[in-house]
């Protein structure tokens, strides 16, 4: 009798607390949730689709190294077609999911969702750029780890002004002539338009008339003459990266003799694939480096897409990837302090995670990120590119905030 | 008293010994050498609810609601035969593809669910690729307009033929780009398919 009390005894002992450990082994790992919203099928999903991919690539990254201090990231990774209602929607998912951050995409939604994320203090890291959303004071929960749409046209322009006006025979005759061509209902589009016409100002240039030009076009031949009639010397491009290869080409084929820049979003390594000829000397903004570079975490990113994405063969990635790679090690480094913090909340995340970056070096060629409590500007250098036998060539780093100190620090932030 | 508690406790032990080695047999240790890929075959395609084809701009003015470029959906039902032909079970994590009308790709869907699949067994499930004409025509113009353009073809007639002839499928659904994840006691193994039909 003795024996079999003991006997259940040892038994209660051990499997008990075994069937405890195997029920609750789920919640013992417990997660990080954070929410992803892309555009997949909608009027950016030329750019989007890559980008996606690369979230995903780099949440299996980060969990394949540990999470967040020991903590896997769940992510609900969502397209929501670039309509603003169902990003808003979608959202409020994110809230009921207990998601502790989210991988925002275009600028319309991050815009029109800033105020409510601020009130949530929900970190929203986003892939638009737009220098909207750096002024901390007004949006603080919106961070990216990116130079901004303002700061690449400006830096665009100067660029321009630095290594082709300046050696133009016109050069001290008369101003450059110079108009922008975008898709003004589109918030991402419409974003830089008023610090690159401010920044045509400071430099002299004689400003024509903006030109519409749809995200979804395949033709632009009437806003090519247009530009033609006014005499462009040179052309700003705000749309997408298809968008914008049709302009050039018709640009191309109509004679345009003006050069081209063009934002980050329109300038990857489908412009020259679809330009072809059109796209050399093109300039543009590159936020990182291009897919598969030789720089610090490219060998990451490569490893990733081949491991991951078989079905999608290596030449088809674009710098999309190494963009949203990019705001993925940002938040993944900021969770990290939040949570060593003891803080992993939207407002941890925010004050003890980004808040404390001062020159974090996260590699992909993107500038060492600093944020304040004021600004959420990275940096006051973008490097400026252009297309020379179909290949990515850096022009010049352009040192806005070295150049311009006051109005970097005074007028700049926040448009 | 004492031999009743020696014979107890010998068939509690032999009882426990062939749990064991039952559980043994069942499935064998996930290896880098003996991980087979699973394979993903689509199995077939469904227009799973159907509404027709239409289309209103932003200037009709609808009787309830606000006026926007409204079009038709279309739900599309997408099985696949997921085999595993290992001895052990293994977790599918992820299947994604892009979904091509002829030699257009059109959206890109998937499932981030895990699924077990017991050892030699094969699972199916069933993705959905919900579309609108809306949608389609910025997807299709954004990813295929040049290739729209060359080939001398509106996107409206495209639309138009799609979502007319998709419940007979008189025209090829493509299964692009695919790939699925799969995890067997932490070795990953990551497989890539495409696929046609009918």
């Amino acid at each position: 009798m003795d024996f079999k009390k003991k006997w259940f005894k040892s038994a209660a002992f051990i499997i008990i607390p075994a069937l405890v450990l195997g029920v609750s082994g789920v919640a013992l790992a417990a997660s990080v949730k954070v929410g992803a919203l892309n555009d997949v099928t909608g009027a950016t999903s030329d750019v989007g689709k890559d980008y996606a991919l690369g979230i995903a690539d780099a949440i299996r990254y980060v969990n394949d190294n540990g999470g967040v201090n020991g903590k896997p990231i769940k992510l609900y990774q969502f397209d929501y077609g670039y309509r603003i209602p169902e990003a808003l929607t979608k959202y409020k998912l994110f809230k009921r999911l207990g998601c502790v951050a989210v991988l925002g995409w275009g600028t319309g939604d991050t815009e029109a969702l800033s105020p409510t994320i601020t009130q949530d203090k929900m970190p929203y890291v986003s892939a638009s750029y737009s220098a909207h959303l750096t002024k901390a004071s007004k949006t603080p929960y919106n961070l990216f780890a990116a130079t901004d749409y303002s700061t690449n046209a400006r830096a665009a322009i100067t660029a321009w002004y630095d290594t082709r006006w300046k050696k133009h025979p016109d050069f001290g005759k008369r101003k450059p002539k110079f108009v922008c061509s975008y898709h003004f209902a589109h918030p991402y589009c419409s974003a830089p338009i008023k610090a690159i016409k401010d920044q045509a100002k400071l430099l002299g240039f004689e400003v024509g008339p903006d030109q519409n030009v749809s995200l979804v076009a395949i033709d632009a031949k009437s806003q090519v003459l247009a530009m033609k009639d006014f005499g462009a010397d040179l052309v700003w491009h705000g749309n997408t990266t298809m968008s914008v290869s049709a302009t050039i080409r018709d640009a191309f084929a109509l004679g345009l003799k003006a050069d081209h820049i063009v934002n980050n979003w329109g300038f990857d390594e489908n412009l020259p694939r679809l330009a072809g000829k059109a796209a050399e000397g093109v300039m543009g903004a590159a936020v990182c480096a291009f897919f598969g570079e030789k720089v610090k975490n490219m060998d990451k990113v490569v490893e990733y897409a081949k491991k991951y994405n078989p079905g999608v063969p290596l030449e088809k990635r674009l710098i999309r990837t190494v963009q949203a790679w990019a705001n993925v090690l940002a938040l993944w480094e900021a969770m990290k302090r939040a949570d060593k913090a003891g803080d992993l909340t939207g407002e941890g995340i925010l004050k003890k995670g980004f808040e404390t970056f001062k020159g974090v070096d996260i590699g992909l060629g993107v500038p060492p990120l600093t944020y304040t409590a004021t600004d959420h500007r990275i940096a006051g250098k973008a490097p400026i590119y252009e297309i020379k036998n179909g290949k990515f060539q850096l022009v010049e780093l352009v040192d806005l905030k070295g150049r311009w100190p006051e109005k970097w620090e005074k007028e700049w932030l926040g448009w | 008293m004492h031999k009743k508690s020696m014979l107890f406790a010998c068939i509690t032990v032999l009882a426990v010994v062939a749990f064991m080695a039952g559980c043994a047999g069942m499935t064998a240790k996930p290896t880098e050498k003996n991980f087979k890929a699973p394979t993903v075959t689509l199995s077939h395609v469904e227009v799973q609810t159907y509404w027709g084809w239409w289309f209103f701009s932003k200037k009709i003015k609808p009787a309830k609601g606000k006026p926007g470029n409204y079009g038709a959906p279309l739900d599309l039902a997408f099985i696949f035969e997921i085999k595993n032909p290992n001895d052990f079970p293994v977790l599918m994590e992820k299947l994604q593809f892009t979904v091509g009308f002829e030699e257009y790709d059109i959206n890109t869907v998937g499932s981030t669910e895990a699924m077990w699949i017991p050892a030699g067994k094969t699972n199916e499930i069933r993705i959905h690729s919900i579309l609108d004409a809306r949608q389609t025509q910025l997807s299709l113009l954004v990813t295929g307009g040049f290739k729209l353009k060359k080939a001398g073809k509106s996107f409206w007639d495209m639309l138009e033929k799609w979502w007319t002839q998709i419940p007979d499928f008189s025209f090829p659904v493509h299964v692009r780009d695919g790939s699925a994840l799969f995890k067997a006691d932490g070795l990953v193994k990551a497989v890539s398919f495409n696929a046609k039909f009918p």
